[in-house]
């Protein structure tokens, strides 16, 4: 083992100028712009959900999307006020209440459609467009936030890849429920809860790894064997 | 090994014992102030070593911890806001690190086990060196063989003479002698190989 006094040295040797990332809001501002051009980019080359006006006038569908964008807003401050060694990691439950928001009514339209599920019926096609837009949507929104979470990679960072998570699937949702003409309730339910299950599960396996991996590529990272 | 437990003076003034004057050197080291950077990481060693001695009983682990500290600082450096305390995200680094070190302990130690000085020998009898060097065992195999095999075994194999000596000694010829040393340890291989054989 390197003694501590020498350790200190070459890391003094090592220092240079270097610019402080950027306050946690002013970096979850940049991120829900790089989502927002990306939903623009595919309602440009996509078109809206035809039926958007109808949906429009729905409390429930309004109260859906709305709360589905407010998780996602909410889970990114919170993942990335909480990636910071002097604040609280209770900045992840902030994104708590409109979770809970956003689910009750995905299980309000669900009960309310029931019914309707045979009549309406998810064609393949469509499926396959829906997980296009999903993967669109939710990929460059990973690799951001994991980009702006590298800091975080050896403190802890287990909770905080799976709030990233939330914020994609979040995120995510609100882009599909737009773009997706998706009525069969049990389809939205598969869609959104499954997800984000599926991403905060994934990223939540792989995001340790990920979050290392951008650690490794971005800084000094050497340490001496302990022996 | 451990580390030296005392920092050696700084070259040109003393180590930053003071909260206040460590958010102030932060800043100046982010500004690429070398000798900030060496005054603010001697200073806070000591206030990382008192935080690691709390967690890890053995020296040496604590120790460790505080280069972990002191390199994931380092790493994350540019996530220091000078607008706010130094301490507090010192402290959250020590934190995270601390309880990220003594889970991995953990890990390990439900895993492995521990050798002290008296496992260092083993159950299989390769290990021991007095299985495998049974000067009892050789004795007797070397009583069991034939006179001319053991005088030949025994000047030529244990007291290491040359053919030559052991020729003049023996009053034998050194072509005899060959073979009987050739036949002694093919009979000594042999009785020695036999469970139990060759015992008291």
């Amino acid at each position: 083992m390197i003694d501590t006094p020498d350790l200190i040295e070459s890391l003094a040797r090592d220092t240079r100028r270097l610019r402080p990332v950027r306050s946690p809001l002013a970096r979850a501002g940049g991120w829900l712009l790089l989502a927002a051009a990306i939903m623009l980019l595919l309602g440009i080359a996509h078109g809206i959900r035809p039926d958007i006006g109808t949906q429009l006038q729905k409390p429930s569908f309004v109260l859906g999307i709305a709360a589905s964008l407010l998780t996602g807003v909410l889970a990114a401050i919170g993942c990335l006020m909480a990636s910071l060694p002097d604040r609280s990691r209770r900045w992840l439950l902030l994104p708590l209440p409109s979770l809970a928001l956003w689910v009750s009514t995905i299980g309000y339209g669900c009960l309310t459609d029931w019914v309707s599920i045979d009549s309406t019926g998810m064609h393949p096609g469509e499926a396959v467009r829906c997980f296009v837009t999903l993967l669109v949507v939710s990929l460059p929104l990973s690799l951001a936030m994991f980009a702006m979470l590298r800091h975080a990679a050896r403190l802890r960072p287990a909770a905080l890849t799976v709030t990233a998570g939330l914020a994609v699937a979040a995120i995510t949702s609100t882009a599909l429920s737009l773009f997706h003409p998706l009525d069969a309730s049990i389809m939205i339910l598969i869609w959104n809860l499954g997800t984000a299950a599926l991403l905060v599960t994934l990223e939540g396996a792989a995001g340790r790894r990920l979050l290392a991996r951008f650690a490794r590529l971005s800084s000094f990272h050497e340490k001496p064997r302990p022996g | 090994m451990l580390g030296t437990m005392e920092p050696p003076p700084s070259r040109t003034e003393p180590p930053a014992t003071s909260p206040a004057e460590w958010s102030d050197l932060m800043a100046r080291s982010q500004d690429g102030d070398a000798a900030a950077y060496r005054r603010l990481l001697l200073g806070i060693t000591p206030y990382l070593r008192t935080i690691a001695l709390r967690a890890h009983r053995n020296p040496g682990d604590a120790e460790d911890a505080v280069q972990d500290i002191l390199l994931t600082l380092h790493a994350i450096r540019d996530t220091y806001d000078r607008t706010r305390p130094f301490k507090p995200w010192l402290a959250g680094i020590a934190r995270y690190r601390i309880a990220d070190r003594l889970r991995a302990m953990g890990i390990a130690a439900s895993r492995e086990v521990a050798l002290d000085l008296e496992h260092e020998t083993f159950a299989a009898p390769d290990t021991n060196i007095e299985t495998t060097l049974d000067h009892h065992a050789l004795r007797a195999a070397l009583q069991a063989l034939p006179a001319n095999q053991r005088q030949a075994v025994t000047l030529l194999k244990l007291r290491e003479m040359s053919l030559k000596e052991a020729a003049a000694v023996s009053g034998t010829s050194i072509a005899s002698l060959k073979v009987a040393t050739h036949r002694g340890i093919k009979a000594l291989r042999r009785l020695l190989a036999q469970p139990g054989g060759g015992d008291d």
